[in-house]
Parts: C-alpha cells; sequence; structure tokens
C-alpha cells in the first residue's frame, strides 16, 4: 500500500476532532439511502424521476412520488443501467432535490461525503462522480467505497473477533457475491449474477400479462405484488406439485387485491375465498397468484430457469469461497452476510444456508445472517466507519483534489 | 411426444414454417433484452411542451454557504459524461483488460442441469414445440400457446 498517501495517523486525530457530521450517501440503483452518520437511520429515497398519468402538471422527484394519488401506469426515468449511473443528467436533478431543503439538506462545504458505487465502477464513471462532486457540490472532502466494502466493515465491527466475510448483495440491478479477508475484499473472488429485483418483477409482469391479466405498464404496482406476494421455496418440486393441486388442497394459490387508488392505495395479499361479500368488494380486480410465487424469485437461485447461463446465488458463493486462499474457506462459510432488498424474499436465508450447506465440506460451519435490515446495512456501515480513527486518511480532501486530480482518487479509493 | 387432437393442429403449423436455430436465439434474446427495460410504455406526459424552468447548456448563480457559486445544469452533465453502458464496457476493455473486471466478474455457467417450464402455465415441462421449440406441458397449454405466441411473434 501505497502509504505516502495517507496523511499521518495524527493529522488523521486533528481533522476527526474537528470534524462535523459525515453525509452518507448509498446511491442505489432503486433508491437512495442517505443522511448524516449521527441519526438512527438513513431515508430510502426512490432513485428516479417519475411521471403519472394522473397528475400531468410535474414529473415526481424520488419521494415526492408521495403526492402522487393515482399512481397507475407510472412512467420511470432512472439514473441507471445495468447498474451503472449513465445518465447523469436524471441523477443531477434527484441529488439537487435529495440534498435540498425539501429532502434531506446538506451543505458540502462543511460535511465530508462518504458516497458509494458498484464494484468494477467503470473508469469514467469514476472520474465523474469525483468531478460532481468536488466541482459542482463542492466537497470538503470525499470517500467513494463500494458498498460492500461498509456492509463488510459493519459486519465485522458487530461480530468483533471476525476475521472474514461472504457479502451477498442481492439488490435492483445485478447480484454480487464478495468475499473479504481481513477485512479486505478479494477481487478475484467476486462473482456477478445478473439477475436482481428489477429483473424478477418484469419477469412477474410479463407471466401475468400473458396469464391472466395486461399489466406491463405497472411496475410500480407489480414490484409491490412481487414484495407483497413472493417467497424463496425450501423444496421447488414439492411446492410446484403443491401448487398445482386444487381447492383447499392447494396451500400456495393467493389472491392479490389490487389498488384502484380511490379507496385503495396500496394492494394486499388474501387467501383464496375469504372475500367479504360488500358491494365494494365487487368491484375490486383480483390477480390469482399461484406458482408465480415461488416461481419468480428462484431465478436468483437458478437463472438457467429464464434461460440466463450462470450460477445461481448458492452455487457462486462456494464457487466464490474455492478462490480463496484455503485458510480463509472455513471462515468464510460460517460469516455468510446478506444484504439488498431481495434477500428480503421470506425464506431466502434458509435456501442459501440449506444449500451452501449441502454443498459445502462436511466439516465446515455454514452461518448464514440476514440483519434487521438489509437495505441500510451499507449506510449504516457508513455511520460506523465515521467513527474509524483511519476514517480521515481513506478520504480525498478538495485540497488535495485540485492539486493531483483524478489520480490520487483512482490510487485512494479501491473500487 | 403430442398425439391426438392437438398433433394435427402441430403437422399444420409444421408445414407452415419452422424456425430456425439462429431465430430461436434471437427471440430467447429479445425476451432477455426485456426484462432489461425500464418501461413498456411511452412517456405519458411525451406530448406535452416542456415547462421553460429548466435551463439548457446555461450556468445559473446560485448561493451556497453564503457564497455564490456557478452551478451547472443537468444538461450540462448529460453532455459532459456522455457514455453509453456499451462504451464503456468497451473503454473498461481496453483500460483494464487483465482480470478481475466488469466482464471477468460475471458468473460462470452453473453446473446444475437446466430445467424446463411451460411456457403457458409455469409447471414443469416435458415437451418441446416443434415449430418454435417453446416448452409445453399438456395438449390444453399447447393449444393457447399455438393459438397465442408460437410463430406470431415476429422473432
Ligand atoms: N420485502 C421485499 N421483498 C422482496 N424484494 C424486495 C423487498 N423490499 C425491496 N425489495 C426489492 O429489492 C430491490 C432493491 O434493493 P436495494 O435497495 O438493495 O437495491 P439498490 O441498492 O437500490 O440497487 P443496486 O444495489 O442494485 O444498485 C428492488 O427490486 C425491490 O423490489
Ligand atoms: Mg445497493
Ligand atoms: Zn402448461
Ligand atoms: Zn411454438
Amino acid at each position: 500500500m501505497c502509504y505516502e498517501y495517507f496523511g499521518s495517523y495524527a493529522e488523521g486525530l486533528y481533522k476527526m476532532a474537528t470534524n462535523k457530521a459525515v453525509f452518507i450517501l448509498d446511491n442505489g440503483a432503486y433508491t437512495a439511502k442517505v443522511g448524516f452518520s449521527h441519526s438512527d437511520h438513513p431515508r430510502v429515497i426512490p432513485n428516479c424521476i417519475m411521471k403519472a398519468k394522473s397528475e400531468r402538471r410535474r414529473p415526481f422527484v424520488g419521494d415526492q412520488l408521495e403526492d402522487c394519488r393515482d399512481v397507475s401506469g407510472l412512467f420511470y426515468i432512472l439514473p441507471f443501467q445495468k447498474g451503472y449511473l449513465v445518465n447523469w443528467d436524471v441523477q443531477k436533478n434527484v441529488w439537487d432535490y435529495i440534498f435540498s431543503k425539501e429532502c434531506c439538506p446538506v451543505n458540502f462545504t462543511e460535511a465530508p461525503l462518504i458516497v458509494t458505487e458498484p464494484y468494477f465502477n467503470f473508469p469514467s464513471v469514476q472520474e465523474a462522480m469525483t468531478e460532481i462532486f468536488f466541482e459542482e457540490y463542492e466537497c470538503t472532502s470525499l470517500l467513494r467505497i463500494n458498498a460492500g466494502d461498509l456492509s463488510c466493515y459493519n459486519y465485522m465491527k458487530k461480530n468483533a473477533g471476525t476475521l472474514c466475510c461472504l457479502l451477498v448483495d442481492s439488490g435492483y440491478s445485478f447480484t454480487h457475491i464478495a468475499p473479504y479477508i481481513k477485512g479486505k475484499k478479494l477481487k478475484q473472488g467476486i462473482i456477478r449474477i445478473d439477475v436482481g429485483g428489477k429483473m424478477l418483477t418484469n419477469h412477474l409482469k410479463e407471466i401475468i400479462s400473458y396469464r391472466q391479466l395486461h399489466v406491463m405498464d405497472e411496475t410500480h404496482v407489480m414490484n409491490q405484488v412481487k414484495e407483497d406476494a413472493c417467497f424463496v421455496s425450501q423444496n421447488f418440486l414439492h411446492d410446484m406439485e403443491i401448487a398445482r393441486k386444487r381447492d383447499a388442497e392447494n396451500t400456495i394459490a393467493r389472491d392479490y387485491v389490487l389498488p384502484d387508488f380511490t379507496t385503495l392505495r396500496r394492494g394486499y395479499v388474501r387467501s383464496i375465498g375469504t372475500a367479504d361479500k360488500s358491494s365494494e368488494s365487487e368491484q375490486q380486480q383480483i390477480l390469482r397468484l399461484n406458482n408465480e410465487r415461488f416461481t419468480v424469485p428462484e431465478i436468483l437461485f437458478q437463472p438457467s430457469d429464464l434461460g440466463i447461463s450462470q450460477m445461481g446465488i448458492p452455487e457462486a458463493i462456494c464457487h466464490s469461497i474455492s478462490v480463496c486462499p484455503a485458510e480463509a474457506q472455513s471462515h468464510l462459510f460460517a460469516n455468510i452476510l446478506l444484504t439488498g432488498g431481495c434477500t428480503l424474499f421470506p425464506g431466502f436465508r434458509e435456501r442459501v444456508e440449506a444449500e451452501v450447506r449441502s454443498r459445502a465440506p462436511d466439516h465446515v460451519d455454514v452461518r448464514v445472517t440476514l440483519p434487521a435490515n438489509p437495505v441500510t446495512y451499507a449506510w449504516q456501515g457508513g455511520a460506523s466507519l465515521q467513527q474509524d480513527p483511519e476514517f480521515f486518511n481513506m478520504t480525498v480532501s478538495r485540497e488535495e483534489y485540485e492539486e493531483e486530480g483524478h489520480n490520487l482518487c483512482f490510487e485512494k479509493f479501491d473500487i | 411426444m403430442a398425439t391426438g387432437r392437438e398433433s394435427g393442429r402441430l403437422k399444420d403449423a409444421n408445414q407452415k414454417r419452422v424456425l430456425d436455430e439462429a431465430a430461436r436465439r434471437r427471440r430467447m434474446r429479445k425476451a432477455l433484452e426485456a426484462l432489461e427495460l425500464d418501461n413498456f410504455h411511452d412517456d405519458p406526459h411525451a406530448d406535452l411542451v416542456m415547462s421553460k424552468k429548466v435551463p439548457k447548456f446555461q450556468e445559473t448563480l446560485e448561493s451556497r454557504g453564503g457564497r455564490k457559486k456557478k452551478t451547472r445544469s443537468a444538461e450540462y452533465y448529460k453532455q459532459r459524461f456522455r457514455k453509453t453502458f456499451a462504451q464503456l464496457v468497451e473503454e473498461d476493455q481496453n483500460y483494464n483488460p487483465d482480470p478481475p473486471n466488469y466482464i471477468t466478474a460475471q458468473a460462470a455457467p452453473s453446473k446444475v442441469p437446466e430445467r424446463h417450464f411451460c411456457a403457458v402455465c409455469g409447471f414443469i415441462s416435458n415437451y418441446k414445440c416443434i415449430p418454435c421449440g417453446a416448452r409445453y406441458c399438456s395438449v390444453r397449454c399447447l393449444g393457447t400457446h399455438l393459438d397465442t405466441r408460437c410463430l406470431k411473434w415476429t422473432a
């Protein structure tokens, strides 16, 4: 490590003593998790601009969507493509809103910033990040870091004495598996599966539209259907058998009551045949969900179900561990950490643990941890990292950037 | 294979056209690309003339931390960092040719045998539609498939 680029320990302590709160932005493709390090938890803001059919006077930026009564046919404008930031005008508009008085006011000339980027972020995207934060937002100091590094840091702090962590981040655009040994990521072991929550929602939309009701324009609602009704099967073929059965023997089928945006703003899952007989319920639109409930999340575990020739999560975990040094492997099996919104599907943790267990050598312990909030876990790691004596040595200040430019950032930030 | 009523229909379709391997792969790729789309419909405000509020290519003065500073419009950043995803990947291959990188990080093919599902109902499938290669599970689902999708999609 080229330590001449890291300030001295004393310098770090000095900066820390004069330190104001740090602002943390876990800039996900679906939501930005934002807030000052001293808050208990971040705000979770949709990272997009949306247009509604029902409101033609204005678009909605981020959580302004809460002001929109009828979100049917919502049209999305996203800063990210395949998990990487490409639409900078969109991102700039969303950030301007997030950092404004209306949302999460911050003055970057005073507050240092931690901002996350995906693994293997492209060099020109990294340069753009550096430039926009130093030149446009005039940041006093900046740390660009992988969200997974923050999650791993959080895990190590919470589990003192732990040396390794095998991180799974299953978010919107993709799923990453990343091994960390003594707090440092092993880049050769990082695996990307090109399946995330976006693909699952789109697939659910596709099959429901073909099988029962045209919902191709209802990404927003169908995403809620996915989150409310889908689960990860513990025995796929057995559940397929149950889903084939009729009536009471089919314990999987459910109805989903779709929102109408006058009497119902958000839909909900209902057991079959429990509709109340009021006149209101006669006008409800219902989706009947059956094998869709578990074949959709199943794609994370077997992407080949959709014709994607990639390993599923448990296989990729074992593969990733197999390229790590032998002495680290048992520690990695015992410290599998789940983060990202898709890990919230009921049954996700149990399935990962069971499948990795069956693939792992007999003598190793397999332990899979699902934190209380896998979506904000990386942000929490940032809040904790900010208290580390090393923190300010990891950042680049605006003066340093003005003197040394992008090269310093490429050397210091390990993306 | 399918017997009885639907085999007549199958023969019919067979005589008309059979998708070749390349067309099947194209169809598959299109289906996967569709799963990456942000929207399937058009911008509902596309017919609106956007308000003149957002300045284009021009810098505005904004007060920040008590000082006046030039801020650039979103449009400036769109122009300044204009690279498509494909360009970024290509650039990365030149800049960063040795593994590990974006390309090499993608998961390798699975060793688990593929499973097949009925293109209509989603249950396990044991049969393959002869004209297009889609999977089906029963006479009933084959019928639906032939009537709705089979060769009706332009691949
Ligand atoms: N309870 C839930 N059950 C299932 N999926 C969920 C749940 N909550 C959120 N998700 C899904 O998780 C995804 C978002 O996860 P997350 O917030 O980790 O992504 P992100 O950090 O914004 O994106 P990325 O890390 O890919 O850039 C969405 O697709 C969302 O539908
Ligand atoms: Mg994320
Ligand atoms: Zn079928
Ligand atoms: Zn066919």
